[in-house]
């Protein structure tokens, strides 16, 4: 068992690291294209992902996923397997945009997708841990509660799937740092690029250096650990759970309020990205960093294959294109395929007090 | 831990919970089962449908009842895209005013409920639907099983043909009106001109196309507006993207920024709702887009001070002309109706705030070619390849 786990955590290292060697030796191959033979088409393509305007882009699309995935990593250490984060992403989206219409400030909008969020994720939370639901099942249906939800509430407001507009955050640009080629547009972005990194940030300090973070890691790992220690494990569990509300429910209405409109037919205009989240934070093997880390590459294959159909460069088909991310994915879980769950992860703990 | 041991104590848990589990799910699915509901709930209670319940409440002329009923299935961008369904209502609602029919709507969540909610209009006795409206060209397989199992029913569909006697199909000329969008931008990045929210840089000669989803209609858009570009001036280059989707407003974003950053002055698109994003695109990068199936200027109001024009599909004619012909008795099953620039089925219409800043010399132009077109002296490619 020891020596299983042992293995199983060299091989998933081993397959991170080849993953980063194959994408750094890419890299340089298209880097020397691109100093000696601009040109040319790997050439180009190196121009196109050394521009500042794909990673801007790249930001703006990680967004929803970082933030997330933020808040997988949280409930899924406490041991609860949250897979209707693309529920919460869809409930907030709409949310947001609703609540940014009625009060006529795209902060308090924000606000409100996050409560509502929250709110979906309290009810995930108590079917889960009070009334021990499978959590697969349960998470299932939080998505599925979303995707109904949201586009009836959207024909009941708005006589339509899709709400009204309701405008976008300005973007805050610091002087001077957005000129720098490429990490400018780091300093050049709308508020909820900014609230991503400061979520990233707060997340990892939380988890690994704070009690709380030891508590919500130990009720994943050996509640009854934790539970022997005195601590409650349900309420560490709840309250990981509502902090994957939370979290979810920034990026969603990040999502929505980047268009200044919720869209709600066929799979919303959340589109698959809360799933996306849960690959990354897996491939990030439950680090805040490896999941901003992990979704970065897959919103920057999406915004570099816009580039590369809009400037011509390769003449594949644009669908075939447009499959690279998902390709990516699969390829990602077959070679990262060990990424190792926490200990109790989606099994319900009953404290011997009962 | 083994696979077995995981799948026992999934299975054992399964047993243990499955009472509760049980009440659960079935709440789950009457929650599941009342959204949807919501979403393909018909009249939408704007009053301007009228539902089938009441026959003899409105009362007005005299007879009791509609001059006839007519379902329609739109398309999955949904009503509120500010375009293409919204250009059908237009034409529903027209119809109900004028002829005094009747209709109700459903709005299909995906590609596969089309073939559910025909046959709910086709096999529907009380009421009884005179005419079945399909929007859209992904309507056409749907259809082409329905209207063999409904040989009685009358159908129209939009932007695509189906071969059936029981069907009329209405097709459009988009590549015509697309050319005049590509001959305009053409004339405007190639000089300095700024009005509204936008100016076009005077060093760059570019722009730009954003499609929902690559196929032979959206093909027509790309290559009419291609051939315009390119009659207009040799050397203006045109990029193009798809983004694979009609419904993804933030593709659509990120589409049309990438291209205003290389350049691309003025871009047209063709993709439904992803559009939306492209607006959004024009308004930060400061610069022009162009709208469709409906002047974009007024359904999506936020964003006239970038909207220069709209190549207008006259999907509301097409609605309207085939209530018409079913009240009138003379519904020419099997028939296909072409509408392009000659019939108005298409129009470059300028934007409502921006139009009257566009020099008089380019709108001379555009209304000059659109003769020459009309008159069969150009011909327009339909396919991007051919540009």
């Amino acid at each position: 068992m020891t020596n299983d786990s042992a293995m199983d955590r060299l091989l998933s290292a081993s397959g991170r690291l080849f993953i980063a060697a194959a994408a750094f030796l890419t890299l340089a191959v298209l880097a020397g294209f691109g100093l000696l033979a601009p040109a040319s088409t790997p050439g180009q393509i190196f121009w196109v992902l050394a521009s500042k305007s794909t990673l801007s882009s790249t930001l703006r699309l990680s967004v929803p996923i970082v933030l997330a995935a933020l808040g997988g990593i949280f409930a899924e250490k406490s041991g609860i397997i949250n897979i209707g984060l693309e529920g919460l992403l869809i409930i907030s989206a709409f949310a947001a945009i609703f609540g940014a219409d009625a009060t006529g400030s795209l902060w308090l909008g924000f606000l409100i997708g996050i409560v509502a969020s929250t709110l979906l994720a309290a009810v995930f939370a108590v079917v889960c841990i009070e009334f021990r639901a499978d959590q697969i099942i349960a998470g299932l249906a939080v998505w599925l509660i979303a995707l109904g939800l949201a586009p009836f509430a959207s024909q009941v407001f708005y006589g339509g799937p899709n709400t009204s507009n309701v405008g976008t955050f300005d973007t805050i640009t610091v002087p001077a740092l957005a000129d720098i080629p490429f990490f400018g547009a780091l300093f050049d972005a709308s508020p909820a690029v900014y609230i991503m990194f400061l979520a990233v940030a707060a997340s990892w300090y939380v988890l690994n250096r704070t009690t709380f973070g030891r508590w919500v890691r130990a009720a994943g790992e050996n509640p009854k650990a934790l539970d022997t220690a005195g601590v409650d494990v349900s309420r560490v569990r709840y309250a990981a759970v509502l902090l994957s509300g939370v979290l979810s429910g920034m990026g969603g209405a990040a999502l929505a309020i980047n268009i200044g409109q919720f869209t709600g037919n066929g799979p919303t205009m959340v589109n698959g990205k809360g799933f996306i989240a849960i690959v990354a934070y897996l491939f990030g093997n439950y680090n805040p960093v490896g999941a901003l880390l992990s979704t970065t590459l897959f919103a920057g294959l999406d915004a570099v294959q816009l580039r590369l159909q809009t400037a011509d460069v390769i003449a594949v088909p644009d669908s075939l294109v447009q499959t690279i991310p998902f390709v990516a994915v699969i390829v990602v879980l077959a070679l990262v395929g060990k990424t190792r769950l926490p200990e109790a992860a989606g099994e319900h703990y009953e404290s011997g007090e009962e | 831990m083994c696979d077995t041991e995981v799948f026992n104590a999934y299975r054992h848990r399964w047993w243990d919970m499955s009472q509760r589990r049980r009440t659960f799910i079935s709440s789950v699915g009457t929650a599941t089962a009342i959204g949807l509901a919501g979403c393909l709930g018909g009249d939408g209670g704007d009053g301007s449908g009228g539902d089938g319940g009441d026959t003899d409440s409105d009362g007005g002329d005299g007879d009791s009842g509609p001059a006839a009923r007519v379902g329609m299935v739109y398309a999955t961008g949904g009503l509120g895209d500010g375009s293409f369904n919204d250009q059908a209502q237009t034409g529903a609602i027209r119809s109900a005013d004028e002829l005094n029919i009747e209709y109700d709507e459903s709005q299909p969540e995906a590609v596969q409920d089309f073939g559910s909610l025909q046959q709910q209009y086709a096999q529907s006795s009380n009421p009884d639907y005179d005419l079945v409206c399909c929007i859209g060209f992904l309507q056409a397989d749907a259809l082409t099983e329905t209207a063999s199992q409904y040989p009685e029913q009358d159908f129209m569909i939009v932007d695509s043909v189906v071969e059936a006697d029981n069907v009329g199909s209405y097709v459009f000329g988009e590549h015509q009106g697309s050319f005049l969008i590509g001959l305009m931008a053409a004339k405007l990045t190639s000089q300095d001109f700024s009005a509204g929210t936008g100016s076009t840089q005077s060093d760059s000669t570019s722009v730009g196309f954003v499609g929902g989803v690559e196929g032979d209609l959206i093909g027509r858009f790309e290559a009419g507006y291609k051939a315009g570009v390119k009659h207009a001036e040799e050397d203006v280059d045109v990029q193009t993207a798809y983004v694979g989707d009609f419904n993804d407003p933030s593709g659509g974003q990120e589409a049309a920024l990438s291209m205003y950053e290389s350049g691309a002055d003025i871009v047209y698109h063709a993709a439904g709702n992803t559009g939306t994003g492209v607006f959004r695109a024009a308004q930060e990068a400061e610069r022009f887009a162009v709208g469709v199936d409906r002047d974009q200027s007024v359904t999506k109001s936020d964003f006239s001070d970038v909207i220069l024009a709209s190549m207008v599909k006259r999907v509301d004619n097409a609605v309207y002309t085939s209530v018409e012909s079913v009240v009138n008795d003379n519904f020419e099953g099997g028939a296909v109706n072409t509408l392009g620039l000659e019939q108005n089925g298409v129009e470059a219409v300028y934007g409502q705030q921006l139009g009257s800043e566009i020099p008089q010399g380019v709108k001379d132009e555009v209304s000059e070619i659109r003769q020459s077109i009309i008159d069969g002296d150009i011909s327009v490619p339909t396919d991007p390849d051919n540009v």
